[in-house]
């Protein structure tokens, strides 16, 4: 047991966040800002493509495939800093689905999209939730039915979220209207974005962030887009969550605020005199978040470590996932009381202030995590039966 | 970064849990309730001494295995997932430790191979009346007396007082703060005992011109601050590590009482209240867990680790006041009845919490250290 870093892993960080430093341009960081943390303007994109010609994106990957040979925990460094930067990075294509098509893929999908998203030109979008199938996703309705080679794919999902930039889908389908159990009738497609019969209308959301409804119209493709097997895609979803659930937490961006406020407080001058930071109360809600944030820390290290030795526990899995996102509102909270009504105030005011503005983005968009990516009830229950075994009623 | 085991880490681990298994029960627990005999458990002690556990952390010199604080905490840990009647942290972390670090060689003969052979005790005194900071005490002075010191004041709640060799003891000079080794039983001590709510033997040890000979000086004015602080960091994360047992033990035994309880007709486990309230404490433990092995490995690496003992002992303070108030509900009254073992460890978990600081206290020198700019995320 060494919960430190390596000097390597050290020296690592420091590289990256220099890198990134240099990175994010004034030009990049306004168009981020302009794109909500979504990213998919061209500047993020040239970005994109940058980090991938210089081998980040695949740092923790296999050399086999076309990574750096690296570990996760460095895979993790790697996101860790990027996200700490402010670049919205695109962790569902590289961090889970990515990962998933490399294990379970295809050989077309191997050669042809694997190293696409590891050089920062393929991004892929989940598409699992539908009008009637959110946290009970097994009843998806979006059909793929076999003509010949051909599937025939027809339905409608929602949230489908980075979609309206993104290449391709990551479908699930339902191929077996007559399976057991429902969730043993589903399989996973990658449908390209740019097919005729595919088409997007926005959804926005109190965060000001786009998602989107997605239609599936007749849209043809062959086993080429079938990924792993048929009436298989379930596992493939939850590997997916899995995977999906380390990026959602990490903790590096509210690290980077933590300490912009701290520094924030430090030089605001009270009318009355004195500084911000010398009230208790500003103490006691900053202690509040910097013993949070370490447990998070951990709780996100443990996890890449757990990865690289091969025995990533689903409880400890759904655990950071629960604790990360309900932290996360939290932490909007605590810093947002210690900015005052400034954090209520948008960046699209003169007045704004950087911090503040941060925080009131943030606030409106901080729920998101505590229902998707597997509602924190279901990690719950998940947590109950896997990591302490207890009996859960039948559903 | 890595949160794995060694072969000796797990080694300590399961030779510490076999024994706790084997010589820790509910009925020999009870014979120490109400202090109606005193909580300490000879047999117990003496094969933890064969075993060569009251050694893990001492140098072989001194008879010990010759293992870190890693080692150390692993045991402590082990002690609160069966709540043993055994001293490991006054005796071990608060007494030996700091010996064995700063002592002198005279000293460490005298001691330590006595601690590891389980025949000898130390102890330390942490508590004065409002003020639980080791490192600045205010009700203790000292000064200069035969090359040593004469020393007065008032400690409280300092465990196994009666049967310790030396004490540790820190107290203010004019110069500043000293560290010395008081034998209990030299003339103008007097111990007083206390009662409270785990049992523990703890004593008010009152002194009164007490000569401490050269000999039993452990830091003079240069170097006591020092010594009592690193005292206070280890002993503080060892209280973390006791915590990381009592809390994992107390919601396992929730986990399997509420998964055999039935009403209307089924496990109460199955209620998804019920699982959510024990999914909770599942996350909590976790995150005391970490942040404790930080602090531990970080302390174990001679890092400085200030600000993750507080972090730790902040979630040491919530993690343990949550999950007892949690095990108890979720057992409804058994969890009360002094029939079921769980009330013993609410205890425990209530001691942790408050030795040393709770977790209002840590949070406020926390934010300290945060408006000094010595607190940011790395
Ligand atoms: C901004 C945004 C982006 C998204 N991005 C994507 C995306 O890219 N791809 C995608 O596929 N989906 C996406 N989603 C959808 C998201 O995954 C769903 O919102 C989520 O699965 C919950 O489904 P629901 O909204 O239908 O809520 P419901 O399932 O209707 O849940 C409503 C409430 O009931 C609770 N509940 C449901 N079942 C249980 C149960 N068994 N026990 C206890 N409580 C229960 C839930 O926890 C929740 O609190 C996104 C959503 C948003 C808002």
């Amino acid at each position: 047991m060494k919960v430190e870093f390596t000097p390597e892993q050290e020296a690592l960080r420091t590289e990256l966040r220099a890198y990134f430093k240099e990175l994010m341009t004034p030009e990049l960081t306004a168009e981020c800002n302009r794109d909500m943390g979504e990213g998919g303007g061209p500047l993020w994109r040239e970005a994109l493509l940058k980090m991938g010609k210089d081998g980040w994106i695949g740092v923790g990957w296999p050399k086999e495939l076309g990574g750096k040979g690296l570990s996760p925990i460095e895979q993790f460094i790697f996101v860790e800093e990027i996200m700490r930067a402010g670049y919205p990075f695109p962790f569902l294509t590289t961090e889970s689905v990515g990962p998933q098509l490399a294990e379970h893929g295809n050989a077309w999908q191997k050669a042809n999209i694997v190293p696409k998203i590891l050089s920062g030109e393929c991004l892929i979008a989940i598409g699992y939730s539908e009008p009637g199938a959110g946290t009970d996703l097994a009843r998806l309705k979006t059909t793929a039915v076999k003509e010949g080679d051909e599937w025939v794919i027809n339905g409608q999902k929602m949230w489908t979220s980075l979609a309206h930039f993104c290449d391709y889908v990551w479908l699930a389908c339902r191929t077996d209207q007559n399976a057991e159990k429902p969730h043993k009738g589903i399989s996973m497609f990658l449908v390209p974005t740019s097919d005729p019969g595919w088409s997007s209308t926005p959804v926005v959301t109190l965060g000001g962030v786009r998602t989107n409804a997605t239609y599936y119209d007749n849209i043809r493709v062959n086993d080429d887009a079938l990924v792993g097997e048929l009436n298989k895609g379930w596992k493939l979803i939850t590997g997916q969550l899995n995977r999906e659930r380390l990026s959602l937490v990490n903790c590096g961006p509210t690290q980077q605020l933590f300490n912009g406020v701290v520094k924030w407080a430090q030089e605001t001058e009270l009318p009355e005199g004195g500084k911000l930071i010398d009230q208790p109360w500003v103490q006691m809600n900053l202690a509040k978040v910097r013993a949070g944030v370490e447990a998070l820390k951990l709780v996100c290290y443990k996890q890449a470590w757990a990865m690289t030795e091969g025995n990533l526990e689903m409880a400890d899995a759904s655990a950071a996932k629960v604790y990360g996102s309900e932290f996360f509102i939290e932490v909007y909270r605590a810093l947002g009381e210690v900015m005052e009504q400034m954090s209520l105030v948008s960046e699209h005011s003169p007045q704004a202030q950087e911090h503040a503005a941060r925080v009131e983005r943030l606030y409106r968009t901080a729920s998101i995590i505590t229902f998707g990516g597997g509602t924190n009830e279901i990690q719950r229950d998940i947590i109950s039966a896997a990591g302490l075994w207890m009996p859960r009623a039948a559903r | 970064m890595n949160f794995g085991f060694s072969e000796e880490q797990r080694e300590v681990q399961n030779l510490a849990r076999q024994i706790f298994t084997d010589l820790v029960s509910p009925e020999k627990l009870k014979a120490s309730d109400d202090y109606a005999g005193e909580r300490f458990d000879e047999a117990l002690w003496g094969k933890l001494a064969e075993a060569g556990l009251l050694g893990v952390a001492l140098e072989e010199q001194y008879a010990g295995m010759g293992f870190g604080f890693t080692e150390l905490a692993l045991l402590v840990e082990e002690v609160g997932r069966s709540i043993a009647p055994a001293p490991v942290i006054p005796n071990l972390v608060s007494g030996a430790l700091p010996v064995q670090r700063f002592g002198t060689d005279e000293q460490k003969q005298r001691l330590l191979p006595g601690v590891a052979e389980g025949k000898l005790m130390l102890t330390a005194a942490l508590m004065e009346k409002h003020n639980e900071n080791p490192a600045s005490p205010r009700l203790t002075t000292a000064v200069a007396k035969d090359g040593g010191y004469s020393v007065s004041g008032t400690k409280l709640c300092v465990p196994f007082a009666h049967r310790a060799e030396r004490m540790i003891v820190s107290a203010k000079t004019d110069n500043g703060v000293i560290a010395l080794l008081v034998d209990p039983k030299a003339d103008g001590v007097t111990l007083n005992e206390m009662k409270v709510t785990t049992y523990e033997p703890q004593y008010e040890v009152a002194l009164k011109d007490v000569s401490v000979a050269a000999e039993d000086v452990l830091a003079g004015a240069d170097k006591g601050a020092e010594v009592m602080q690193w005292l206070t960091e280890h002993t503080t994360a060892a209280l973390c590590a006791h915590q990381v047992g009592v809390t994992d033990c107390a919601m396992r035994m929730t986990a399997s009482y509420t998964a055999e309880r039935k009403q209307f007709g089924v496990p109460v486990a199955t209620f998804q209240a019920v699982g959510h309230r024990a999914a909770n404490c599942f996350i909590d433990v976790e995150c005391l867990r970490l942040n404790t092995y930080q602090a531990v490995s970080r302390l174990a690496g001679g890092h400085n680790a200030t600000n993750e003992v507080q972090i730790a002992k902040i979630w040491a303070g919530d993690v343990g006041h949550r999950v007892s108030y949690a095990s108890q509900h979720l057992h409804g009254g058994m969890g009360i009845d002094r029939d079921y073992p769980l009330w013993r460890y609410c205890t425990w978990m209530r001691h942790n919490e408050m030795m040393l600081g709770s977790s209002a206290k840590n949070l406020a020198a926390l934010g300290k250290r945060i408006a000094a700019g010595e607190a940011y995320c790395q």
